[in-house]
């Protein structure tokens, strides 16, 4: 097959399937602009001098940028009618299911196509291993949970699908037979994370799970119970850390006088991430080219394509692409719940079986709920010893269960992740949690805002504050005393990357206003009402442990600079944040800027092996040796990578570009010779008011530089490669005779207006493999204070005030990290007070919840003219940027719940806290 | 800070429901037809007074369903949903000051004049709340009894004007065909009707 | 099957034969590929959906489309988000929500500006207090659904666009 130099290929593993990857041409929409309906479109990047968002036009206008906003007659060189797709789910889990009541669908509206569990095994297609177990359940088996698709109904025209899905939607048109109990499993995944921190403070720990490597259990009983190795002190990682944990356990059960024990349980509830754009897609197959095109709007385009290719790379002929090229829309609206999805088969699997109509697949919002990935459900059972003495913490023993719905999907890795935060921002010298992410019927559970830390660190700061009553200990004091010092270990056992700023955001939350006077704002409370004020204060870690950047960044001869992306716009603001943190670099805002291109980085030529989370170290070194391998080639938009991850490729390139390209530009124009000192300088010039500033030389505007770059052949265009596990790679080139070693690990550079060619790597430095045994070691740091009014009469609280400050590094966009921080405060709010779906059969399985049962934040139910949000300002100048999109709704939830306690005297240990729940307290 | 003025202010907007949790699901509109006894079957209470109190608790069915129940809230905001699941209308809505809604947000934006099956949406051309005296929620058959009979609070209505209201009016008509994903009314609006009439005719006494 | 006559953004369009369980946001979206009108929920609760209607007697008002037949706009004069800039100059709206970056994914956009455009024009009728505009602001966009922003910067573009000029929208 001939592609193009501009496509990025990626051969499939024995497949055979080609992928390549487009993002989706705003400005080329055939049909509109007759219609003159989209007057941004002309000039849709107001990015130009720095001001606005890359998207705002588009946004503002309505242009198309969403995957739910194309059709058909929008897709360039498609046929010009869609047809439509009904994904049908079973709404019940504890009958068989026998079969559809397609006689509904008589007449004009009968389905073209109806594709069930049987027209797969026909076909030959696989689940990829993420999405294990039956994408369609089989007629005559009992639905693996609640919302497991059971058929696609595919129609030619949108009348038969319109009057189809009315036919459809009440009553029993997925029938079941005969009661049989719920399908069971085993858990999908359970750990014990366990460390012991030796003598000294910075010491080598006694045991940790950095020292020793992860440790799960060796069977479950009873269903979801783990059982541990026997306790040996000298034995495999299992058994010491049974030998450890128990001790740890045993300590908390003995009765110590001088040590404060409290045993709780918390419960978090189960919630939707209800982003406003339900999942939804295009798909084409033409079976004369066997070419499948998709449109899709994912947080990880690499990952839907490939597991498309996955599906149906050992499928019979008929029903096997040979090319699938995937359009990466915008997304609206994503929260973790549109990474890794399941929605890309379906729509694949609709192309596949009604070849030669692009078909549209669209959840309506009850669908979304029906399907849609949800946040774990968390049961924990914690124990905490503190010395009364000292007020410092012992001791910290939890015990964590977390619902994982109908498919694995990433609930082992949301339990690590939570049972790596319970500690929040503690030290704590002894700590053993364990934690099982179990199967049940409910609706799948997966990535979402917080990844387990949310439930964890909320139960955590509940807790503590009733620590800190009991000691009669101010929260805040009771905090600072036990906060984890910079060189101080995660339960992990390694050390955060940076300065860990805790004391800092403490301090801030100590000297509010809100915090100093909220016993003169509870004496003053109305009559009729109660007040209290409440604090809390986490940390969450940014990135997955396998995080790639991909970017170019090329400079026109009139001084247009354009970068090019594979992260994915999800309201982050993420183009604007990698416009900025580029400017800085290279004297001016980027003129263009393109998310989603996956497609542009063929001349890296890179590829991959194995898996970047579990090789070990000498498979890495082998494969290393290879240039252009690299243990992960693009990563799903999550995890709140944008602003470290995602722009770091960016900023690598700029430097080079500045490097290799401006820098020797500006020496040509100043006239200054190869051997002057101020050649290798370039380290020391700076932007000035977009004019290139160096003490005793004439101020250079960027087109200048630009111009002159072209004229000598300099490099005009970087292409780079990153991967950070915790640490960035890093390696060796070569660029014009001079060899540096930054953090990336594939290079391509253009000369003047050259074509992009690959600079082989020496001297590669991958993180090392053991890394992965961190729990993180980025943390951001968040901290909030809210103050509550509640009516003694009705229950129905009122958040009076509020007070949110996070420390993020260097701030890319700080209005989006203002709006990141309202955001989640209205997220977190929801989870304290609002939001509830319950796990089974009355939960959004059952395909009838919608935004009137599903109650989210409103306006009304905010301090909107009273939330105060602050930035702390970066440590130095060169402090990189940090993730922060999770860790701001976190505090907010422990913060209510603590507020609610101070007015209420009633601690609640389970979600949400509704108002007759308090009514029954002030009672 | 005012806390009391600015929790005064809010109060009417944040009350939430603990209807929540309950997390039942939609009645469907396939669930069997629920009926209204006769006037005649009561024939055997031989006390008027008493008959008269038993036909009105039979209409009492009628008036606590939440089809009736959900537009004659005590507060500004109307409810939604089955009496299970019963919770505050979303998206907020307030009365107004004609009961027809806000100047940002009327009934009629979203109510149509006749219900929108597809769009599973009640309509009716005079869509709006019953006035705040004439609120039925949480309250007994007995006390809504007395409150129908009541001119300060139904409305300056006289036992005949009672009658039509409930047999003939179109909008209160709209309980017994209240579209796609609602159950009906008990019955019919001419048996609801039917039990109006004996009720006043046996004396409009109250249970 | 109904005839369909409407104007969109001072277009006209029609007449054009749909049916009656077609929903205008269908119309717009599925026949006129007019998508910048979004589906959010379906029910009308999160108001993603929400058109202008002007009224013959000059008074506007947003409508949800996602629950409204397309018949019912039969007649009717409505703008959508497509229509708020002119010959490519957007309104100070439109300009205001992109400079305090009101929206983060942008899915409600659609219907918080029709509705922020709605109450601009309201208020250059019917003035309010200065005191007033955090409540009235409330009152007027509360019934739309942000997932993503805390909704304080949408309610602070609207002011700020009141704000700049005071005598046209405040007493």
């Amino acid at each position: 097959m001939e592609l193009s130099r501009r496509e990025f290929v990626k051969l499939v593993t024995g497949s055979g399937i080609v992928l390549t990857f487009s993002p989706l041409a705003i400005g080329a929409v055939p049909g509109f602009a007759d219609r003159e309906t989209l007057p941004g479109r002309a000039q849709w990047n107001p990015a130009v001098g720095g001001r606005g968002r890359i998207d705002g036009v588009a946004k503002v206008t309505g242009a198309k940028l969403y995957a739910s906003d194309f059709r058909a007659t929008d897709m360039p060189g498609w046929p010009a009618t869609t047809a439509h797709a009904i994904l049908v789910r079973a709404n019940d889990a504890t009958h068989i299911f026998t079969g559809l009541d397609l006689a509904r669908l008589r007449g004009t509206m009968a389905p073209t196509v109806v594709v069930t569990a049987a027209d797969l095994v026909r076909a030959g297609t696989r689940v990829p291993d993420f999405f294990k177990g039956d994408l369609f359940c089989p007629a005559g088996r009992t639905p693996l949970y609640l919302g497991q698709p059971v058929a696609l109904l595919l129609f030619e025209t949108f009348a038969a699908f319109n009057a189809a899905r009315l036919a459809i939607r009440s009553g029993k048109f997925v029938q079941f037979g005969q009661a049989t109990p719920a399908v069971a499993q085993t858990p999908y995944g359970s750990n014990r994370f366990v460390r012991v921190a030796g003598p000294a403070a910075t010491g080598p720990d006694v045991y940790s799970p950095l020292q020793a490597g992860w440790v799960g259990p060796l069977r479950f009983v009873k269903g979801n119970t783990p059982v541990w190795a026997p306790g040996s002190p000298s034995g495999p990682a299992s058994a010491q850390a049974s030998y450890y944990g128990d001790q740890i356990r045993a300590e908390l059960a003995t009765a110590n006088p001088d040590v404060l024990m409290l045993d709780r349980t918390f419960e978090t509830q189960s919630i939707d991430p209800m982003f406003l754009e339900p999942e939804s897609g295009l798909a084409w197959y033409d079976a004369t080219t066997k070419k499948l095109d998709l449109v899709v709007g994912v947080q990880s385009p690499a990952e839907a394509a490939d597991s498309v290719a996955h599906l149906l790379g050992k499928a019979r002929a008929a029903f096997k692409p040979t090319h699938i090229n995937t359009h990466f829309a915008y997304v609206g609206g994503g929260f973790g719940g549109r990474d890794h999805t399941s929605f890309p088969l379906y729509m694949a699997l609709a192309a596949i079986f009604l070849p030669g109509r692009p078909v549209r697949l669209a959840h309506d919002r009850y669908q979304q709920f029906q399907g849609g990935i949800k946040r774990h459900a968390f049961k924990m059972h914690t124990r905490i010893g503190v010395d009364k003495g000292t007020g410092k913490i012992r001791a910290f023993a939890a015990d964590h269960v977390l619902d994982g719905g109908g498919l694995a999907n990433f609930s082992p890795s949301v339990a690590d992740v939570g049972a790596l935060g319970a500690i929040g921002i503690y030290a704590i010298p002894t700590v053993d949690v364990t934690t099982v992410a179990a199967h049940s019927r409910g609706v799948t559970a997966g990535s979402m805002r917080g990844y387990g830390t949310l439930q964890t660190m909320t139960a955590l700061e509940v807790l503590i504050d009733e620590a800190a009553l009991a000691l009669r200990l101010d929260p805040i004091e009771f905090r600072r005393r036990n906060a984890l010092p910079t060189d101080g270990r995660t339960l992990a056992g390694n050390t955060y990357v940076g300065v860990v700023r805790t004391p800092e955001i403490l301090d801030k939350l100590d000297r509010h206003a809100l915090w100093q006077q909220r016993a003169a704002a509870k004496t003053q409370a109305a009559a009729g009402f109660v007040v209290g004020t409440g604090v809390a204060c986490v940390t969450k870690d940014f990135g997955s442990g396998a995080d790639c950047s991909l970017a170019t960044i090329e400079l026109a001869p009139d001084g247009r600079i354009a970068i090019n992306s594979d992260a994915v716009e999800m309201g982050t603001a993420i183009g604007t944040a990698l416009a900025n943190r580029a400017a800085a670099i290279m004297g001016g805002m980027a003129d263009e800027v393109q998310m989603a291109r996956v497609d542009v980085f063929g001349p890296l030529e890179l590829m991959t092996s194995g898996d970047p989370y579990s090789g070990n170290q000498a498979a890495q070194d082998a494969a290393a040796r290879n240039p252009r391998w690299v243990p992960q080639i693009s990563s799903p938009s999550s995890s709140s990578v944008g602003a470290h991850v995602s722009t770091h490729g960016a900023a690598e390139a700029a430097k080079l570009l500045f490097r290799f390209g401006l820098w020797p530009a500006a020496l040509d124009l100043w006239g200054v010779q190869a051997g002057d000192p101020l050649a290798g300088q370039w380290a020391s010039a700076r932007w000035n008011d977009g004019t290139l500033a160096v003490p005793g030389k004439a101020p250079l505007p960027l087109s200048a530089l630009a111009a002159r770059a072209h004229q000598r052949k300099l490099v005009t265009g970087v292409m780079v490669h990153g991967f950070s596990r915790w640490a960035w790679a890093a390696a060796t080139f070569t660029v014009a005779g001079q060899s540096f070693t930054t953090d990336i690990d594939a290079l391509a550079v253009r000369f003047g207006d050259g074509n992009f060619t690959r600079i082989d790597r020496r001297n590669v430095k991958f993180p090392p493999t053991v890394y992965n045994r961190f729990g993180t070691s980025y943390s951001t740091i968040c901290g909030t204070l809210v103050r509550v009014a509640i009516e003694r009469a009705t229950g129905a609280l009122r958040i009076v005030k509020a007070y949110s400050v996070v420390e993020c590094g260097n701030t890319l966009v700080p209005e989006v990290v203002r709006g990141q921080m309202q955001g989640g405060f209205a997220m977190g709010m929801g989870q304290a007070l609002l939001e509830y779906l319950p796990p089974f059969e009355d939960g959004p399985g059952n395909g009838t919840w919608n935004l009137g049962q599903y109650v989210v934040a409103r306006a009304s139910d905010l301090p909107i003219g009273d939330l105060e949000c602050e930035i702390l300002p970066p440590v130095t100048p060169a402090d990189p940027p940090k993730g922060m999109a999770e860790v701001v709704s976190i505090p907010v939830i422990a913060a209510l719940v603590n507020a609610i306690a101070d007015a209420t005297g009633h601690r609640f240990a389970a979600l949400p806290v509704t108002p007759a729940m308090l009514q029954g307290v002030l009672k | 800070m005012n806390v009391q003025r600015q929790v005064a202010r809010f109060t009417g907007i944040v009350v939430m429901l603990a209807v929540l949790v309950a997390g039942v699901t939609e009645a469907r509109a396939a669930d069997p037809p629920v009926t209204l006894a006769a006037p005649e079957s009561f024939a055997a209470i031989a006390d008027p007074a008493a008959r008269s109190a038993a036909i009105f608790t039979e209409l009492g069915r009628v008036l606590t369903n939440p089809r009736c129940v959900n537009c004659h809230p005590v507060g500004d905001r109307p409810l939604q949903g089955e009496v299970a699941n019963r919770r505050l209308h979303q998206p907020p809505v307030a009365r107004g000051a004609d009961g027809f809604g806000t100047v940002s947000m009327r009934c009629a934006s979203c109510h149509q004049g006749a219900n929108f099956d597809a769009g599973a949406m009640p309509g009716h051309a005079h869509w709006h709340l019953a006035p705040l005296e004439m609120a039925w929620q949480d309250k007994s058959v007995a006390q809504i009894c007395a409150q129908i009979k009541d001119p300060a609070r139904n409305g300056g209505r006289t036992l005949a004007q009672i009658h039509e209201h409930i047999a003939t009016d179109t909008l209160v008509g709209w309980a017994w065909a209240p579209g796609f994903g609602r159950a009906p009314a008990p019955g019919t609006q001419a048996q609801a009707g039917a039990l109006v009439d004996a009720w006043i005719k046996t004396g409009a006494a109250c249970p | 099957m109904t005839t369909l006559r409407i104007t969109i953004n001072g277009q006209a369009h029609g007449p054009v034969e749909v049916t009656d369980d077609l929903s205008m946001n269908d119309y717009l979206r599925e026949f006129l590929g007019m998508t910048g009108t979004k589906f959010g929920c379906g029910a009308g609760q999160c108001l993603a959906c929400a058109v202008i209607i002007d009224a013959p007697d000059g008074t506007s008002i947003t409508s949800p489309t996602c629950i409204v037949p397309a018949v019912a706009f039969n007649g009717k004069s409505i703008r959508t988000i497509e229509g708020h800039a002119k010959n490519g100059e957007l309104s100070p709206l439109q300009k205001a929500f992109i400079d305090h970056f009101s929206f983060q994914c942008g899915y409600c956009t659609a219907g918080f500006l029709n509705e922020g455009q709605v109450l601009l024009e309201r208020l250059a009728k019917t003035p309010v207090a200065r005191a007033d505009l955090p409540q009235t602001i409330l009152e007027s966009l509360n019934g739309h659904l942000c997932r993503c922003t805390g909704y304080v910067k949408y309610h602070e573009a609207v002011r700020d666009v009141i704000l700049a000029d005071p005598k046209r929208y405040l007493v």
